[in-house]
């Protein structure tokens, strides 16, 4: 909001530098955030938070930089300048919904010329980014930029049956409002009527039938008080906003209509001739806003709070110039909180006000910076749990040692998506937004692949040769059930250069990244072949822990890939924490005796099958064994793999022979020869 | 039989000199050391053997001749077989040359997504200063969200050009702050939490992301004070940034503190001077900051006649993107691996 240095300076004496006015404005919570030349003035763009529509013109601001710079406020004169003293007011002014409208005052100007204003003024108007229309409609706009008082001006002779009404709007009802809009009312909106018509959407903009013209002889201001959310709703609905409305759903001073009214009528005569219909009239019932509200304000509490030592008669004289009344009694100042503060000070259920918002008028006048910086007293730390957290950050560390990047995706993706990728829980109906970006984020995420595959053919199309991706965060499988938390990976591919060594990223490679994670959180993970979304169902399976489905894994069924991908999904809420205390295994003082053993088998056979068969066999001192390579081709026959195991044999108490080792492992590669190696098509 | 003729030892020992000067390689000294001192059939045996066949007064002469040829073989022999590893070791040396300036093959190490090692630096920034992670979930309640954070029920916040809502009337958390809410309602002061987590708007062009991150930490005990918060700001911001950085707080207005304030930090390019990315103010506005509002702490059962607390939180995906150099916020969430995997370390 950009507010002049001039200006203000009608109110308070203000030093030479405007650069230290701003500093001490922003150091107070009024942040200048430019300061720009204007023709010889000076503007501050004013960034008003939402709580102080009070500062949202120069009057208000100038009470701000008052107290701040230790200096007398100088209010403009209300004393009308010419007075008739006839019949009174022109209108009656009736409010039939006092809610909307706590009070509204009328005050006729009769007898004025409309035309331009004189150059000071339009000066003064553009400088704050208004467009000058004529001396009447120009003072209107003038007073809200000085007092902050949304005014408005209607030619009187154009209302009818003699009467303001204010109302709610008539459904079916309509209005052309000063920008030529015809808008559609209805109860939410509240109006201002005469006898016959909506003239004015209360609050936010005047009606053209009932406009200041050049021909308008005898003029009408309004000035009135408007129910914040009212106003809001209004202009919301109408899809307008304008310096009035801007104002009013902040909260306006609801004593501060009368001062206005009268500063704008003495402008208008001063500007227009004429003279002011007196007195005005004043529908007021603002009795029940419960205006003027004590407080107290306890100045040892203050400085416990701050963590500072205020002077109380320092905090004293800011109150008085802020406008709070201050009386001290011993350590308390009783203070009353200035109508222009109202709905600043939103009191508790019991109608007292926050100290901490009357500590907050003392804190920020003092100053933050020269508030002394502490670290709170307290000796233990904190008594929560943090294990959670750990766990998935070592989920990080683990997937990112294992050569994997991680990738953060957007949480939504298009219902279409919903199910591309398979379920690990039963899923409900998808969680959809009700106002998305866009239908490509239209529903929350059910698995972590959709965005992860995505971020796979980005980075393929961007000519990566090799893609290793994961992404840990929630899905959210719809219905009641609650977000969950997944880790998804997808690699494949790899450099292609004999000198890297790197074998084409394959299934196992992820498979065996998976399982080595699991591992790491207490998990065994055993595959079983399923035909799932997505996937190439000859590669695809689920992944189970202790009976549970944990995870899925597969090849990932796009004929378009430039190269295979690979992706996994999997649960993390059953991971567990490294358990406190861990019992290593102590290797074996003896040496241990390697045999290999290659079975000719069908491919039909898993390795399942194999190694179950394997461990069923108890063969006496083979302490393990794994896979030492498949190979299917030249010397194979069709639909045959070889299969070759790596067995280690050892005893705890003493070192084997290689002859007893021969006998045992004889037996054991008869067994399973006989077993597997039956002829392939017998 | 005749008797061996005395020069017959130095014949040998000449011949082995021969012979042995000859010797090239491995086999040729194993050839030579059995045809010599070989315990079957060596020279040296044989000639020991011939011992009973020399007359009586000769014998002694005889054997310490041989003894001589034989110390001298094997002497030689072992001086052979020296040179010989030591031309072996030099072969494989030079079997094992390589050119070392050829590239390493370097472990190809994953990385952590800048935002998250940026969290990971804060959360472990505030563990240290005493406090324990607390999260919640990213479909919340308005209750969570707004109500018991006191916005007000027409706060602008809760406009739907701001919030992404359900339909079935929850939403996705505008900031981490229901957090705390969840936090001060399981457990009684003292309470100290540092919240990370995703958050969602209503936003997306080319400043702005419909999701982002946040980080939130809440104090809340007796006698905690304005200058806590202060304290502890500064303690973190010099330990994310650096202990030169300057910050600044300005009074400002959120409903769930009071009094409320912008934090703003010495520009991290410039350290205050001025730059383009400060807009030339020396300042960069870096988080949000207050006391807790004592209607916040009534709303959760926390007297604020006792207690008092302190809430600031950080925009993460700002802070990463300064950290790292990255111009747009998008550019985060597109997962380009030739950026992410410059993020390491």
């Amino acid at each position: 909001m950009k507010l002049s240095l001039a200006w203000l300076g009608d109110y308070v004496d203000l030093p030479d530098d405007g650069r230290e006015v701003a500093d001490r404005l922003t150091a107070a919570g009024l942040a200048v955030e430019e300061i720009v030349d204007y023709d010889g003035d000076t503007l501050f763009d004013v960034d008003v938070t939402t709580n102080r529509p009070d500062c949202m013109n120069h009057l208000g601001l100038a009470r701000e930089v008052a107290v701040l710079l230790d200096q007398p406020l100088r209010r403009p004169s209300t004393e009308p300048v010419s007075v008739h003293r006839g019949p009174g007011q022109p209108v009656e002014v009736v409010i039939e919904d006092r809610e909307g409208c706590p009070r509204y005052v009328a005050l006729g100007v009769r007898g004025v010329k409309v035309g331009p204003s004189p150059a000071w003024l339009v000066r003064r108007l553009e400088s704050v980014g208004v467009r000058p229309i004529n001396n009447i409609v120009d003072v209107t706009n003038y007073v809200l930029w000085e007092t902050g008082q949304p005014l408005h001006a209607f030619d009187r002779k154009t209302l009818r049956g003699g009467k303001i009404i204010v109302r709610s709007g008539g459904a079916g009802e309509t209005l052309v409002t000063l920008d030529g809009e015809r808008r559609e009312l209805d109860v939410e909106t509240l109006v201002i009527a005469d006898a016959d018509r909506a003239i004015a959407l209360a609050g936010i903009m005047g009606g053209a039938a009932t406009e200041v013209t050049d021909a308008t002889v005898d003029v009408l201001i309004e000035s009135a008080h408007f129910d914040r959310s009212r106003v809001r709703r209004g202009a919301r609905r109408l899809g307008l906003s304008t310096d009035a409305s801007h104002r009013f759903e902040r909260g306006s001073d609801p004593l501060g209509c009368l001062e206005a009214a009268v500063r704008a009528a003495r402008l208008m005569v001063e500007l227009a001739g004429g003279e002011v219909v007196a007195p005005a009239v004043d529908e007021c019932h603002t009795d029940s806003m419960g205006l003027g509200r004590p407080a107290e304000l306890d100045l040892e509490r203050l400085n416990r709070f701050a963590g500072a030592q205020i002077p109380p008669a320092d905090v004293e004289r800011w109150l008085e110039g802020l406008g709070f009344e201050p009386e001290r009694v011993g350590g308390i100042l009783g203070v009353k909180i200035p109508s222009w503060r109202h709905f600043d000070f939103e009191p508790d259920e019991s109608g007292r006000v926050e100290p901490a918002d009357l500590y907050e008028e003392a804190m920020r006048i003092y100053g933050f910076e020269r508030i002394a910086s502490t670290l709170p007293a307290l000796g233990e730390p904190d008594s929560g749990s943090s294990a959670s957290y750990k766990l998935r950050q070592r989920v990080r560390s683990l997937l990112a040692a294992a050569g994997l990047s991680e990738a953060i995706s957007f949480s939504f993706h298009a219902a279409a998506d919903s199910r591309r990728w398979p379920a690990l829980a039963s899923q409900g109906k998808p969680l959809a937004l009700a106002n998305p970006i866009s239908q490509q984020y239209a529903e929350m995420r059910r698995s972590l692949l959709t965005g992860l595959v995505e971020t796979a053919r980005y980075n393929q199309r961007r000519g990566a040769d090799r893609i290793r991706f994961f992404e840990l965060g929630s899905v959210f499988p719809g219905g009641q059930a609650e977000e969950v938390e997944r880790v998804a990976l997808v690699a494949g591919g790899g450099s292609g250069m004999p000198w890297d060594r790197e074998p084409e990223f394959d299934l196992f490679d992820l498979k065996g990244v998976v399982e080595a994670l699991a591992a790491a959180f207490g998990l065994a993970l055993a595959a079983r072949p399923a035909a799932l979304s997505g996937l190439i169902a000859e590669t695809s399976c689920e992944l189970f822990a202790g009976g549970e489905l944990v995870g899925h894994l597969g090849q990932i069924d796009d004929p378009a890939l430039p190269y295979p991908l690979f992706a996994a999904e999997l649960r993390t809420d059953l991971f567990q924490a490294a358990p406190a205390v861990v019992q290593v295994e102590l290797p074996s003082r003896h040496p241990a005796i390697a045999m290999d053993l290659t079975l000719t088998h069908s491919v039909e056979t898993s390795w399942r099958e194999i190694s179950e068969a394997v461990s069923a066999e108890g063969a006496s001192d083979l302490s393990e064994f794994r896979l030492k390579d498949r190979y299917q081709g030249e010397g194979v026959p069709e639909g045959a793999v070889n299969t070759t195991i790596h067995f280690l044999y050892r005893a705890e108490d003493r070192s084997l022979t290689q002859e007893e080792v021969n006998r045992g492992h004889g037996v054991l590669s008869e067994r399973l020869r006989s077993r597997f190696e039956r002829p392939v098509n017998a | 039989m005749a008797d061996p003729p005395p020069d017959e030892i130095a014949e040998h020992l000449t011949l082995f000199e021969r012979e042995a000067s000859e010797v090239a390689d491995r086999a040729a000294w194993d050839g030579l050391r059995v045809r010599w001192i070989g315990r079957k059939r060596g020279l040296v045996r044989s000639l020991l053997a011939r011992l009973k066949d020399v007359p009586p007064q000769e014998r002694r002469d005889y054997g310490q001749a041989v003894n001589r040829l034989k110390e001298t073989v094997e002497a030689r022999l072992a001086e052979v077989d020296r040179e010989l590893a030591s031309q072996e070791r030099g072969a494989a040396r030079q079997a094992a040359a390589v050119d070392v300036t050829l590239p390493g093959r370097r472990p190809s190490l994953g990385t952590i997504h800048p935002v998250n090692r940026v969290i990971h630096e804060v959360v472990e920034i505030f563990i240290g200063l005493g406090c324990s992670v607390a999260e919640g979930p990213e479909v919340e309640s308005d209750y969570y969200n707004f109500e018991a954070l006191n916005f007000p029920p027409n706060h602008p916040a809760r406009d739907t050009q701001d919030t992404l809502f359900l339909e079935d009337g929850r939403l996705l958390r505008t900031h981490t702050s229901p957090v705390q809410i969840r936090t001060m309602l399981e457990r009684k002061p003292p309470i100290r939490v540092i919240c990370p987590g995703r958050v969602y708007r209503h936003d997306n062009d080319l400043r702005h992301s419909p999701m982002f991150h946040q980080i939130e930490c809440l104090a809340v005990a007796e006698g905690i004070t304005f200058g806590d918060l202060k304290g502890t700001l500064e303690a973190f911001i010099q330990r994310l940034f650096s202990a030169e950085t300057g910050v600044r707080l300005r009074p400002s207005h959120f409903p769930f503190t009071e009094p409320s304030a912008e934090v703003d930090i010495t520009c991290p390019f410039c350290g205050g001077d001025g730059c383009r990315v400060c807009s030339r103010s020396g300042w960069m506005e870096i988080l949000g900051a207050g006391m807790v509002d004592p209607r916040v702490l009534r709303g959760v059962g926390i007297d604020p006649a006792v207690y008092s607390g302190f809430a600031f939180g950080l925009g993460i995906d700002r802070v990463a993107m300064i950290r790292y150099g990255i111009p747009n916020i998008r550019m985060l969430f597109e997962n380009d691996q030739r950026l992410l995997r410059q993020v390491t370390g």
